[in-house]
């Protein structure tokens, strides 16, 4: 046969029980056979137990532990198809109870990602039965036939029959239909051999049920727990990016900054040396000298103060000790009179901090800019996991989010699920709300 | 103003830059600096071993990086409340301020100073804020009291001053005596009396006296 052609479809069809693949779906099905028994058995025990005990608490911290085994069983049996049958199934998200003993059970005993485990395994018992007789008890029968011949005239477990209808030395009887003549026992050998030559493709119709089976119930699957990920990976990249930004203020502060006000203390050093020689000695030079490195220095101020201003602008340092001496302090500095009212039960993550912090920042400078009132108060508190920073002022009122700063709010907002709320009817007073959740 | 000779002054600041020109104006200066540290730990060490005059502190120092100065500072108030502590800063915070002057009353406020670190490049001034904390004074860094002052923020109370009297109980607030607060405002002494008193009497400051009340006012104006 020409090899750039490739087998031809005849050869594939009459083939394909005797392919690589074949070989390994055989395997597959020899060595999840006992994993799937085991698992069945687990999670019917565990269940009868973990019900049962459920009245006394022991039985919901069984179904907790069980749920960790199925997580591992599932693990396992994603493995074996990966290894086997080339199929690979991502991973549900994985059990992450919530800290303490009591969360800890409960996230055990309602985990989604575990009772979808559990649903497999039962399944894939009569599943990975039904593979087992494709492999073997198919198997075994086909050679079976195919020997009739052999054993029909060798007389071995042949059997005799006297009846009305007549004599029969048989080997095996389909109803009334008697193997009894060696011309019979060669159909017998001929259906052996399609039995033989089916019997992987039984067996591949039960794996692809059993892939799906799989695929649907150990696999991340549903959107909801799409979203889930999602989620999480976004908050870790908006966490990893305020990370980012505080060793970003921190090497300013180490590197640039320091340097900066080094060379403001020499110039200042020099400065004073330059009046005095001026005192003692006047020249032109000297004039111009000091003229050069008060300007110096004057440069190196503006620097410093601009850096300063960045450095805050990335990271604001007031928020190292907390939200809120951090808003007392923003409270403080207002043109507006303001007041500050933080109350929570709990530190929110980094990055909404920061996020919190700007907010009101923005809307503190908004109220003294456009409200026209006379004073503005900032209130932080907590409700659950929601953070809820309102401030409000008594100007003018008409405050619109397009087209002014407070679109970049929404925006910022927006990557942590957060919104902003604007109520401002015309004559005031605005109140304006920040909900967003206390982690990323 | 001219230093006093030879009076030491013990320096924690964890950026080497700095220190090193710190320490190089304060040495120029006619001061001793018997240690220079890059630490809180080291500092209250050094603070115990050579018996400083004063004490000149970074807020942001290693470990943390947060307020291990300022901790530092109030510890050593604690133990040591005669001791000149200067304390600088990378901005302003209120909180530091009330924490440094409002511990022990109306005499946290003696001997204390708050610079804004960029402040120290200014020579002229970080060394006249030094001298007045070390004789017992207040210094407080002039953009602190910009901030205080330009916020809305206040009491009702100080709107009942005078624009000058705010100038005046700003300079108070800086810690300067009334001979420099006239010289600066270029007035005779005896106006900036008047001001002070109508100022007590406005702020409400029980009789008693003066330099006690002057704190009150300066803490007054700094809390509200």
């Amino acid at each position: 046969m020409d090899a750039s052609l490739g087998p031809t479809p005849w050869a594939l069809v009459v083939g394909a029980p005797f392919t690589h693949r074949s070989w390994r779906e055989l395997l597959y099905a020899l060595v999840a056979f006992p994993v799937g028994v085991f698992g069945f058995a687990f999670v019917v025990v565990s269940l009868f137990f973990g019900i049962c005990l459920s009245v006394v608490v022991v039985g919901l911290v069984l179904l907790a532990f069980s749920t960790l085994v199925v997580h591992h069983l599932g693990a396992l049996n994603r493995h074996l198809v990966r290894r086997f049958l080339d199929e690979d199934v991502p991973p549900p998200p994985p059990f992450q109870p919530r800290p303490g003993v009591v969360n800890w059970v409960r996230s055990g005993v309602v985990d989604r990602a575990g009772w979808r485990a559990r649903a497999y395994l039962v399944l894939k018992f009569p599943v990975a039965l039904a593979s087992l007789i494709a492999v073997i008890a198919l198997r075994i029968v086909s050679l079976w036939f195919v020997l009739a011949p052999a054993q029909w005239a060798a007389n071995v477990g042949t059997k005799d029959l006297k009846g009305d209808a007549g004599f029969h030395h048989y080997v095996i009887n389909f109803g009334s239909f008697y193997f009894d003549t060696w011309q019979r026992t060669l159909l017998l050998v001929a259906i052996g051999l399609v039995g033989w030559w089916l019997a992987p493709w039984v067996l591949r119709a039960i794996l692809y049920l059993d892939r799906h089976l799989l695929a649907d119930l150990l696999g991340p699957t549903s959107l909801p727990s799409r979203v889930h990920q999602l989620e999480r990976t976004r908050a870790g990249a908006v966490d990893e990016a305020s990370a980012r930004l505080r060793r970003l203020e921190r090497d300013l502060h180490d590197g640039a900054q320091a340097e900066l006000v080094g060379l403001a203390m020499k110039l200042g050093l020099a400065q004073e040396k330059l009046a005095k020689a001026q005192q003692q000695h006047d020249s032109p030079e000297v004039a111009q000298a000091r003229r050069l490195v008060d300007d110096a220095h004057d440069r190196a101020d503006t620097a410093l103060r601009q850096l300063r201003d960045l450095a805050r602008g990335i990271h604001p340092l007031e928020l190292e000790q907390g939200l809120q001496p951090a808003l007392a302090t923003l409270a403080a500095r207002s043109p507006l009179p303001a007041k500050a009212t933080v109350t929570l039960t709990e530190r929110p993550s980094p990055a909404i901090e920061e996020i919190v912090y700007f907010c009101a920042a923005e809307l503190v400078v908004n109220a003294a800019k456009h409200s026209g009132g006379s004073a503005v108060s900032l209130q932080l508190a907590q409700d659950g996991d929601l953070l809820r920073l309102t401030v409000a002022d008594d100007g003018v009122g008409g405050a619109l989010i397009a087209g002014s700063g407070l679109s970049g709010l929404v925006e910022r907002l927006s990557t942590v699920d957060g919104e902003l709320k604007v109520a401002s009817p015309l004559g005031g007073p605005t109140v304006l709300t920040v909900e967003l959740p206390v982690r990323s | 103003v001219s230093a006093t000779p030879a009076l030491r002054v013990v320096v924690a600041e964890d950026s080497a830059v700095i220190r090193a020109g710190i320490v190089e104006i304060l040495i120029d200066r006619g001061y001793e600096v018997p240690a220079a540290v890059g630490d809180a730990a080291s500092l209250i060490q050094a603070v115990a071993e050579h018996h400083p005059d004063l004490a000149l502190i970074d807020v942001r120092m290693p470990p943390s990086h947060t307020e291990e100065g300022l901790r530092a500072a109030l510890a050593l108030r604690e133990s040591q409340p005669d001791l000149p502590v200067l304390v600088f800063s990378q901005y302003v915070e209120t909180r530091l301020l009330a924490e440094l002057l409002g511990r022990n009353g109306p005499r946290g406020a003696a001997g204390v100073g708050y610079l804004l670190k960029d402040r120290v490049g200014n020579v002229a001034e970080f060394i006249d804020a030094l001298s007045r904390v070390a004789a017992g004074g207040t210094a407080l860094d002039p953009e602190v009291i910009d901030e205080l002052i330009g916020a809305g923020g206040r009491a009702k109370t100080l709107d009942q001053l005078t624009p000058r009297e705010r100038e005046v109980l700003c300079l108070m607030a800086e810690g300067r005596s009334n001979v420099a607060i006239a010289s600066q405002l270029v007035v005779s002494q005896r106006a900036i009396e008047k001001h002070i008193s109508s100022i007590f009497l406005k702020l409400d400051l029980p009789p008693s006296d003066t330099d006690h009340r002057r704190v009150l006012a300066v803490l007054e104006y700094l809390r509200s």
